[in-house]
């Protein structure tokens, strides 16, 4: 669907190799797009990075930039990283010590003659929000500088494609907010395939136009940040990407209504939206994420179709901030909790406290059916 | 910058070395050791003859007569026993057998200060061992130094060399030896009479000659080597001159011919 | 006072110092980024001199190069000359012999730069010879000239090893370090005296100086 032209134009990977790091990667970004590589530490999302930027060289690879291949096991063609037009934002900024903030970004302009460099450096500086500080060494600026410092010497190379690992780890909390703001408006205005490696999926979701799901060096899911959070493939998925109400249950035959099978668990029957691809009766894992959970007013009962009360008692609370992570026991399945996390307010204004019993309604459209052996292999990217 | 600087006179002083190398080349002469101050002025004095310049270069005969096998750069080469001088003729490295110039004499040489007495018969010597005046005593190590080897013997004839051994400290040439004789080191030494009449060392303290029948006699014998320029050629034969011999007999040796 | 000696002393050490320059630079920078099989091999063989007694380095490096050996005859036949007790000679062992004092601090300071600034300057377009001359040298400075003075400062005090291969040929050989060895021995206590100061002073400037460098290096990392 997407025409071949904007396809040719930006970034395709396609890494393996067995070890020393596990890779099963496969994934593309167009320009202008914002693509996340989420996944736990570990899971070679950096080492990713560092293969499309030359710095390493899986056993298989095929990174291909606008039509040119950077690298391509197959042919034997590894251009060195310094023959690539790639800017790289390292998680450690790796910014060089000894030179200016200008001189940081005059380096990385090779091509350019001499006297363009020092202007097209100030300029990136200024669009950084960076004026006055051109002088400055690296030791003599603050963390925020330092990292808009290394994205403008990213930008400084004129690069086809700009890779960020982990931009936002060092930064704290409200530094973060406004950088985020300036991340996805920078990315609007240049035109280029941009690649940012986070573990903090809530991070992810919030900058990405879309999201690759990995662990381990494999891709597991990709699409995005909406699809993947509420329709996990498989259960790994699912735990990468924080939906942590996953439970077994089989497809069990339709209410007569609509003609929609329903869902069994644990005896209770949980109507769905879609119709389901697995056979009625044979056992699988379904998944419901957070959002999909609703809490019943106390004094109100649920009514309307396709909200699926669920019975509960509340089992334990822990307040974190401004939220309150609250455990429920459903009354037709002991033991398997549901977790769900609520506001203060509400929980005060509901008079939550263990041991009370509560429903949540589960809403249709949220529960999804989990992917398991045997099943076909999703379509596409 | 700096490391330009660095570089350019490192190369500079190498190039100056090699060129003030070629331009004047020394003629170097190995002399035993205990010629130290008589040497220097037969040097000396031929230079104010001839005007011609040798530098004279000390240190033990066996050590040179390594060196030299070796090819160390000497013209000549004097040593304080004759063996030597005939093994390198023997390897072809002399342009003959050369020619004795000189037979030494050792003393007993003891510092001011010292407890014990410069007693010629090594009497006096073998009472401090025995009533523990005696500290430490110096001589030249015998495994390479003529005077060294002298020295031991002489103590051997006195039957004091089991006793002494564990005392001794062997001076690398006779010239440490009489430092360490007679700069504080030691209570005292057996050392090159040549040395122990120089002025620098005869002020230190006192000295007795030893009987020379009890060692072997240090007959000192010089050689041209195959680089010797006519220069060297011309103080070989100055050695043996009247001027010379005069004052090596000053400084003790006795003369082949007397 | 023997001003000939230490005219050889600093020309040793100056080109002890010109030869291990280069040398120091391109062995500590490959030992520190390369990873081999073997390399715990190689650096100690490098560090070799630094623990074994003088008079061992003497020995062997006496058989390398003596007149019996075929460097040493090689050296015979091209230049008419002995290798041993001749300064040339001198300087090939003073190379040997200062190999870990010229590679450890660079290697160290090569060390010292982040893998991930490395990375930068490659991903920044700059090719392996323009890093090492933009961002690797300018980095590894101190530790290329503490390498460097310590060099110097170890040559001008050897004397094992100077006094077995060396002799002590005055002009040729005689370093300041054999020559207060030297005037010992002659009973000139003054001139060995002010010679030892000499010494000792430079000594002194150049631990100065290299700990001076430390602190430069030191302040950058902030």
């Amino acid at each position: 669907m997407a025409d071949r032209g904007a396809r040719a134009r930006g970034l395709q990977v396609e890494l393996a190799q067995a070890g020393p790091i596990p890779l099963d990667a496969r994934f593309e970004c167009v320009a202008g797009e914002l693509l996340a590589l989420v996944g736990p530490s570990g899971s070679g999302k950096s080492t990713i990075l560092r293969a499309i930027a030359g710095l390493y060289r899986p056993g298989k690879a095929r990174v291909t930039v606008n039509g040119e291949h950077w690298s391509d096991s197959a042919t034997r063609v590894h251009w060195p990283p310094y023959r690539r037009r790639v800017g790289l934002v390292f998680q450690s900024y790796a910014l060089f010590p000894h030179l200016t903030a200008l001189e940081n970004l005059t380096v990385a302009m090779g091509e350019r003659p001499a006297s363009d460099r020092v202007d097209r450096a100030s300029r990136l500086l200024s669009m950084m929000q960076l004026e006055g500080l051109a002088q400055r060494r690296p030791g003599e600026l603050s963390g925020g500088q330092q990292q808009r410092v290394a994205v403008a010497r990213a930008l400084a190379r004129d690069p086809d494609v700009l890779l960020l690992d982990e931009p936002f780890s060092a930064v704290d909390r409200a530094t973060r907010h406004s950088l985020h703001a300036e991340i996805i408006s920078l990315c609007r205005s240049l035109d280029l395939p941009v690649v940012l490696v986070t573990h903090d999926m809530a991070e992810a979701a919030l900058l990405a136009d879309r999201m690759v799901v990995l662990d381990r060096g494999r891709t597991l899911q990709q699409g995005t940040p909406e699809e993947v959070t509420t329709r996990p493939e498989t259960e790994e998925v699912a735990r990468l990407v924080d939906v942590t109400n996953v439970f077994s249950g089989a497809v069990s035959a339709p209410t007569l209504e609509d003609g929609l099978p329903t869902l069994d668990w644990a005896g209770l029957r949980l109507e769905l939206a879609r119709r389901p691809e697995a056979t009625e009766g044979s056992p699988l894992r379904w998944a419901i994420p957070d959002g999909f959970i609703l809490l019943h007013r106390v004094d109100r009962p649920s009514r309307g179709q396709r909200e699926n009360p669920v019975a509960c008692t509340i089992v334990a609370m822990a307040a974190t901030g401004q939220t309150c992570q609250v455990r429920l026991d459903p009354i037709h399945a002991p033991g398997q909790w549901i977790k769900l996390s609520l506001p203060l307010h509400v929980v005060r204004r509901n008079g939550l406290v263990p041991g009370l019993g509560i429903t949540v309604s589960l809403l249709a459209e949220g529960i999804h059916i989990l992917r398991g052996d045997g099943w076909p292999a999703p379509r596409g990217p | 910058m700096n490391r330009r600087v660095f570089l350019l006179s490192g190369v500079a002083g190498l190039a100056s070395r090699a060129a003030v190398a070629q331009a004047h080349r020394p003629v170097r002469v190995a002399c035993a050791a205990d010629l130290k101050f008589a040497m220097d002025e037969v040097a000396e004095a031929f230079r104010r003859e001839t005007g011609q310049a040798v530098e004279p270069v000390y240190g033990s005969s066996g050590n040179f007569r390594r060196q030299i096998a070796q090819g160390a750069p000497f013209e000549m080469f004097f040593s304080a026993d004759e063996s030597f001088v005939f093994a390198l003729a023997d390897e072809r490295l002399t342009i003959d057998r050369g020619a004795l110039y000189a037979i030494g004499r050792v003393v007993i040489a003891i510092p001011t200060g010292s407890p014990l007495k410069a007693d010629p018969s090594l009497f006096d010597l073998g009472a401090a061992l025995r009533d523990g005046r005696l500290g430490r005593f110096a001589i030249a190590n015998p495994e390479h130094a003529p005077y060294g080897r002298a020295a031991e013997q002489a103590l051997r004839h006195q039957g004091l060399w089991e006793a002494i051994r564990t005392r001794l400290v062997l001076g690398e040439n006779v010239a440490q030896a009489a430092q360490f004789a007679m700069g504080g080191g030691a209570q005292g030494g057996i050392i090159a009479q040549s040395l122990a009449l120089a002025p620098q060392l005869a002020r230190l303290g006192s000295h007795a000659l030893i009987p020379a029948e009890w060692h072997e006699p240090l007959r000192q014998r010089m050689a041209l080597l195959r680089s010797a320029t006519p220069t060297a050629h011309a103080f070989y034969d100055y050695v043996q001159s009247t001027p010379a011999r005069a004052l090596f007999h000053r400084y003790g040796f006795v003369l082949p011919g007397e | 006072m023997d001003w000939q000696a230490f005219t050889i002393s600093f020309q040793l050490g100056l080109a002890t110092v010109a030869v291990l320059l280069p040398l120091g630079v391109l062995v500590g920078r490959w030992l520190a980024y390369s990873e081999f099989r073997g390399k715990a091999f190689v650096e100690t063989l490098f560090a070799l001199p630094l623990v074994l007694p003088p008079t061992v380095l003497g020995y062997y490096l006496l058989v390398a190069f003596g007149k019996a050996s075929p460097l040493g005859q090689v050296w015979a036949s091209l230049t008419g000359n002995s290798l041993v007790f001749s300064f040339e000679g001198l300087l090939l062992a003073s190379i040997i012999v200062n190999l870990p004092f010229a590679i450890q601090p660079m290697q160290r300071a090569f060390e010292a730069i982040p893998q991930d600034v490395r990375d930068a300057a490659s991903v920044s377009g700059l090719t392996a010879l323009a890093a090492l001359r933009r961002i690797e040298i300018p980095l590894a400075w101190p530790g290329i000239l503490t390498g460097l003075t310590l060099t110097f400062a170890h040559t001008l005090g050897e004397f094992g090893v100077v006094l077995m291969v060396g002799g002590s040929i005055p002009g040729e050989t005689r370093t300041a370090a054999i020559a207060i060895y030297d005037r010992v021995q002659a009973f000139d206590e003054r001139g060995a005296g002010l010679m030892a100061a000499v010494l000792l002073v430079i000594s002194l400037l150049a631990l100065g100086f290299t700990a001076m460098l430390s602190r430069k290096a030191g302040g950058r990392r902030g």
